[in-house]
């Protein structure tokens, strides 16, 4: 036992040395994370705000002009040109000045007088379905809010107590991110996206060179049996992974105020569950990848497209065709993603994320038996 | 060590079969090597050499037959024969990135030789080989023959007694190339057995037992000095100013084996009764060459080799495929007295082996 840790000690340390002398491996897991956070954080936003609007007023009454300073006043839209005819919105449109055209048809104050329900087209351009499906959501809540004012005017000039009638006035709230920052919705989604490629691709490579080298033979010719060897060689990876679990982390609540509301162990359990499956991951690539290159082309495959992509970071899971969200079943992303968000944004312990961690824990051992079979079969040859 | 283990050979194959696809890369092999043989394994790329020393490291399985180390069975006690062995396979094997001390440090670390043995054996190989101002360089930035000899240092750390080498001086320069055999040769001295893979005949004089494989099979076996027996008559060196016409006047003189060009020298392999200077002289003034002159030297593996294999005139003295030699510094004589095949000696049409 002594010697069996004497040896994992020498392959971890052979380890940190190859990472220390190759500083590319060193820019891919420890720089790399943090430039993606910061990329993600600042540049790629999915905020939608301050939308680019042309209002066409048809009407031309005083009714549809206090209807469109609602939008004027909203931040969501910036009215950035009005314009007189319907080839206008084409023109703004394709050029790109506006993604969003208000128009008012004439006849709008006539309607309105006579108690029926007014008509406004809202023009959205689709081309970002993002901001498209936002702006849509703005709209129509700034119609209803707009109808309540018209309701509550009627019922001053008709003498009218609104509040003994007790009508709904919907109140749309967000819950656990209220502001809607994209930053505290990617952060803990992006962590996720990080921690897999690192432990994916680094495992999968790291095994792969070692045959390359051909000290694959040399560790054969010695004692050391299989399982030191994998341990050794995983030890580092995990630790790194950490690292790079508590950089984000740190980042994410410094830089950027990402709540962390929930139970940090249960965070710290989930992570460690998802390192090991994605540990797990890597040796299956490298007991199945004849060469480096494949081995970085599988990882990329198997790790950081579902995660990126499957995972519910860039997209929710239930706006995906079924068919990828069975996929998505398959690759142990999306139980950490909705780990990570859970206990950063709603505040979630072990009770309320145990379903997950099943999940994970199943994913890690199927892989690790999997790949330890495939690895066991390639070394007898 | 027990009695039996000492008993053993260091190694010993039987029916030993390795196939890649459709290519039989070792077919049946029956071997034996002594304890404290250097023994050379001759041959061209693709002759197997390398299949067989990585089924004698335990590092590729047979398709058939079986082999043992030290008295233990390469497929199922591997481990105990992987720490009685030192690996050092055909391409460089170490990490490029690690500095020659950490390399050496690593495996002999994973082979499980303590702290204290680590420094200083790797103190007195290093020095010994000459490595002892590069222990701080890494391994990608060392010279041909300085890898080489990183990978040898290595496999000595913990002090194996059966050296598998693969190949170790190819590529390697000349100076590197001798530097190298002095350390085998010390290697030898202190009683180890090495097995020698090379394809440079030159190298087969230096062993004190060859094998020379192709296509898997054995065909010559025995010490240097008992295949160079095999090939009949003496060696004649002819040196004239118009080499090609040297060339033509002896080639038909009665006598005369086979002739053949050696760069501007014409080398002459005799086997007639009578002094080849006198008889060779005669023909060579006959024919008009001037400036001719002719010595006998000793034949050089090269020479044997290239004899053996060629079909014109070789004595049909391809041995069998299988073979032992006993233990000892050069001697050839083995328990059974003779350097036994299966399906025939050694000997040749020189009339046989004398050890």
């Amino acid at each position: 036992m002594r010697q069996a840790l004497i040896r994992v000690g020498a392959i971890v340390r052979k380890e940190f040395r190859h990472l220390g002398r190759d500083p590319r491996m060193l820019l891919a897991v420890v720089i790399t994370p943090v430039i993606q956070l910061l990329l993600f954080a600042y540049a790629i936003s999915f905020d939608v705000d301050h939308v680019p609007t042309l209002v066409i007023d048809f009407d031309n009454s005083p009714a549809s002009q206090r209807y469109l300073q609602q939008y004027e006043a909203s931040p969501f839209f910036d009215v950035v040109a009005h314009g007189t005819s319907l080839a206008d919105v084409d023109t703004a449109f394709d050029g790109n000045t506006a993604r969003v055209a208000i128009i008012i048809p004439s006849g709008f104050s006539r309607t309105l007088a006579s108690d029926a329900a007014a008509q406004v087209s809202v023009l959205v351009d689709g081309s970002e379905p993002n901001a498209a499906k936002i702006s849509q959501a703005y709209s129509v809540a700034l119609n209803q809010l707009y109808g309540q004012q018209l309701t509550r005017e009627w019922a001053d000039a008709q003498g009218l107590d609104l509040s003994s009638f007790g009508l709904l006035e919907p109140r749309i709230r967000t819950w656990y991110n209220p502001e809607r920052r994209s930053s505290d919705f990617l952060i803990p989604g992006l962590m996720v996206v990080i921690l897999a490629i690192v432990t994916v691709q680094q495992t999968a490579v790291t095994l792969v060179r070692e045959r390359d080298l051909g000290t694959q033979e040399q560790l054969e010719v010695s004692p050391m049996r299989r399982i030191e060897l994998m341990v050794g060689k995983l030890l580092p990876w995990t630790l790194i992974a950490f690292l790079d679990v508590a950089l984000i982390t740190g980042l994410g609540r410094t830089l950027f105020d990402v709540p962390l509301r929930g139970d940090f162990w249960a965070l710290t359990v989930g992570a460690a569950l998802f390192v090991f499956a994605s540990l797990g991951m890597g040796l299956l690539i490298s007991a199945i990848a004849p060469s480096l290159d494949t081995a970085n082309i599988m990882a990329m495959l198997i790790a950081f497209l579902p995660a990126f992509l499957l995972s519910g970071f860039a997209f929710a899971l239930d706006q995906i065709p079924v068919f990828l969200q069975w996929i998505s079943y398959a690759f142990p992303a999306r139980y950490m993603v909705s780990i990570s968000r859970g206990v950063f944004l709603k505040g979630a312990g072990f009770a309320e994320i145990w379903p997950e961690l099943i999940s994970l824990v199943a994913y890690a051992l199927v892989m690790l038996v999997i790949s330890s079979v495939l690895y066991g079969r390639r070394s007898s040859r | 060590m027990t009695t039996t283990a000492t008993a053993a050979p260091a190694i010993r194959t039987h029916g030993l079969r390795r196939s890649f696809g459709d290519i039989l890369a070792v077919a049946d092999l029956d071997l034996e090597v002594g304890e404290g043989a250097v023994f050379g394994l001759l041959g061209p790329d693709g002759a197997g050499k390398s299949t067989l020393i990585r089924m004698l490291a335990t590092v590729l399985r047979p398709d058939a037959g079986g082999a043992s180390v030290f008295g233990h069975s390469v497929t199922t006690e591997a481990s105990q024969v992987t720490p009685r062995i030192g690996y050092m396979s055909q391409r460089f094997s170490m990490y490029p990135d690690l500095s020659v001390a950490e390399n050496m440090d690593f495996f002999a670390t994973i082979r499980g030789v303590s702290k204290a043995d680590r420094r200083t054996r790797a103190a007195s190989l290093l020095e010994g080989m000459g490595l002892a101002e590069f222990t701080k360089r890494q391994a990608q930035h060392l010279s041909g023959g300085m890898k080489q000899k990183l990978m040898l240092a290595t496999t000595l750390m913990h002090e194996p007694d059966l050296l598998l080498l693969d190949e170790p001086t190819t590529g390697v320069d000349p100076v590197s190339r001798r530097e190298f055999w002095r350390i085998l040769a010390g290697l030898h001295r202190a009683g180890k057995t090495v097995l020698v893979a090379t394809p440079y005949m030159d190298e087969a004089e230096r062993c004190t037992h060859i094998a020379f494989l192709d296509s898997g099979r054995i065909k010559q076996f025995g010490t240097p000095d008992e295949i160079k027996a095999q090939v009949p008559g003496r060696l004649v060196e002819v040196s004239a100013t118009q080499p090609r016409a040297a060339l033509a006047a002896v080639k038909a003189v009665p006598g005369v084996e086979s002739a053949h060009l050696l760069g501007d020298v014409v080398r002459v392999l005799w086997s007639g009764s009578a002094e080849p200077e006198q008889a060779l002289g005669a023909a060579l003034a006959a024919a008009g060459v001037d400036g001719a002159g002719t010595r006998e030297v000793a034949p050089d593996m090269e020479t044997v080799f290239a004899y053996l294999a060629d079909p014109s005139t070789g004595s049909g003295s391809v041995g069998g495929g299988s073979g032992s030699v006993g233990g000892g510094s050069g001697s050839v004589a083995g328990g059974s007295g003779s350097v036994a095949g299966g399906s025939g000696s050694v000997a040749g049409g020189s009339g046989g082996v004398a050890p």
